[in-house]
């Protein structure tokens, strides 16, 4: 059995603000396929539970050409799955949505509740992470946008405060000739969190783009490693170069889902598949 | 341009509108419908629906084994949707349609469904089951000619430790075919 907390489930977003706002040991649910694990396990003290999945605003799943795509803190990733555009567009984030946990979660558990629970295995951070995806944030006191590269700040934590609330992430236009992939390894499909999540993305520019979860406190974006492949230039060398060399940028641990250094071996393997998908090159 | 909506219509498992709150310790009254039968009961915040329908309800076919989103065994449709019932609180399903495994059947009557499931020998202990016939309903109301991909897919969130589940597969692939037959008649 549940602890007892009160419930409330606000048509607008102002009264889920205030509420927010009012008082301490409140949480947001919206799938709630984190939310009610952490509840059982008695993991979290919630007084106060404010449902978001009555403001219609942050339903919003929606694309403007030349803009990019809004996704709203109720969308929930089965809804991305289904969509053409989502997979048309950003491969990656729609290869990211089909592997996660399994049909009735995708049902329920949305993405904006993926980022918020911030946790260093979850699989569409590194999807919108080389989207240069920005999340839009409010509280009572107005509304801010932070780069989601600036947004995990450790296991579990983010750069919302207590009295915040997540309204949706936009992900830019990627235009013309634009592909991108996610690879995963996990041990079991439909129920863990991946134990590497690679996320490639090949611009209409030729530049490349890595983002990689689960080898950190946090996911990563790897500029550093991206900026190195994009100067040699991409070709079978550079491929299995960067491949070697994403060991020097994560930090891995070992833990229940793998040792370190079978995660540091899987982040080989994963950058230079996804590499190799995307460039057709053979390695 | 808006070329993208939000797929999961009015009804779907992102929207419920229906407004209400409760204190704390304090019961609340929950309105909806289980089983094409309007439900109204006082139940406190923190109970999970899962519970709601086994304890209040007496409908017995959700089954709790896991408890944490992983087994498949307590699966119900919200709204149309194929959901873990374990993971979802009772007042969530405030102004939500339920449907159970009990509301499969006409009776004494099975669904083609559960039909599938006897003729393709798809149960031994028949823990799974309910949950199983939730999900492949979920997937073929939506989808009513899937592909072997996407039968796969809809079921992947259900385990089974008796079957092998190749004949639970083939249930849902017969019944598809079965109901389609009968649409066309
Ligand atoms: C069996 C199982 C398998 C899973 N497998 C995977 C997997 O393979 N890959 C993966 O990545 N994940 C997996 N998950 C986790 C995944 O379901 C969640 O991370 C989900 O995406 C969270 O969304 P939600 O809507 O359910 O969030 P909730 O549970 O409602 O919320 C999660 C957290 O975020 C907060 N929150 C939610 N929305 C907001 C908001 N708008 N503003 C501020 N805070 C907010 C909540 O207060 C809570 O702390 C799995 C979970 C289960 C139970
Ligand atoms: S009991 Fe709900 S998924 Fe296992
Ligand atoms: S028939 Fe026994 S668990 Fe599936």
């Amino acid at each position: 059995m549940l602890s007892q907390f009160d419930y409330v489930k606000p048509l607008v977003l102002d009264e889920a603000l205030a509420a927010l706002a009012k008082e301490d040991d409140s949480y947001v649910l919206a799938g709630g396929t984190d939310l009610l694990i952490m509840l059982r396990h008695n993991l979290i003290n919630a007084r106060h539970i404010i449902d978001i999945k009555g403001i219609p605003e942050l339903n919003e799943l929606c694309f403007i050409e030349n803009e990019g795509l809004t996704i709203g803190a109720n969308v929930v990733v089965n809804a991305l799955v289904d969509s053409e555009l989502v997979k048309n567009k950003y491969k990656a984030l729609h290869d990211a949505a089909s592997c996660l946990a399994s049909f009735q979660l995708r049902n329920r558990a949305t993405l904006v509740g993926n980022i918020c629970n911030a946790s260093p295995g979850a699989d569409l951070p590194p999807a919108l992470l080389i989207y240069d995806a920005v999340v839009k944030i409010a509280s009572v006191d107005g509304v801010r946008e932070v780069p989601l590269v600036e947004f995990f700040t450790g296991v579990k934590k983010t750069v919302l405060s207590d009295e915040e609330l997540v309204i949706s992430v936009f992900l830019p236009d990627p235009g013309e000739n634009d592909s991108s992939c996610y690879m995963r390894q996990t041990r079991l499909k439909g129920h863990d969190l991946s134990t590497v999540g690679v996320a490639c993305r090949l611009d209409g520019e030729g530049k490349v783009s890595v983002a990689i979860g689960a080898v950190a406190t946090t996911p990563l974006r790897l500029t550093a490693l991206e900026a190195e492949i994009n100067q040699r230039g991409i070709s079978e060398e550079t491929i299995l170069w960067a491949s070697n060399a994403i060991n020097d940028h994560i930090k891995p641990i070992s833990d229940v889902r793998a040792s370190e250094a079978y995660r540091r071996h899987m982040a080989s393997v994963l950058l230079k598949r996804c590499l190799v998908t995307l460039t057709g090159k053979e390695v | 341009m808006t070329v993208a909506e939000l797929k999961h219509d009015e009804k779907g498992c992102a929207m419920e509108t229906a407004h209400i709150s409760s204190a704390r310790e304090s019961r609340v009254v929950i309105d909806l419908v289980v089983n094409g039968e309007r439900v109204i009961e006082e139940i406190e915040p923190n109970m999970l629906l899962l519970h709601f329908l086994r304890d209040k309800l007496k409908l017995f076919g959700a089954k709790e084994s896991c408890g944490e989103g992983e087994c498949g065994a307590c699966t119900v449709l919200m709204n149309g949707y194929a959901v873990t019932s374990c993971l979802v609180l009772a007042i969530e399903a405030n102004g939500a349609e339920i449907l159970t495994v009990e509301g499969l059947s006409k009776g004494n009557e099975l669904s083609i469904l559960q039909q599938e499931f006897v003729f393709q020998d798809a149960l031994q202990c028949g823990f799974c089951t309910p949950g199983m016939l939730m999900s492949a309903r979920g997937l073929l109301d939506k989808n009513p000619d899937p592909t072997d991909e996407e039968i796969r897919e809809a079921m992947a969130g259900n385990l089974c430790r008796c079957t092998g589940y190749l004949q639970i597969f083939d249930a849902v692939k017969r019944a598809a075919e079965r109901e389609r037959e009968e649409r066309e008649e």
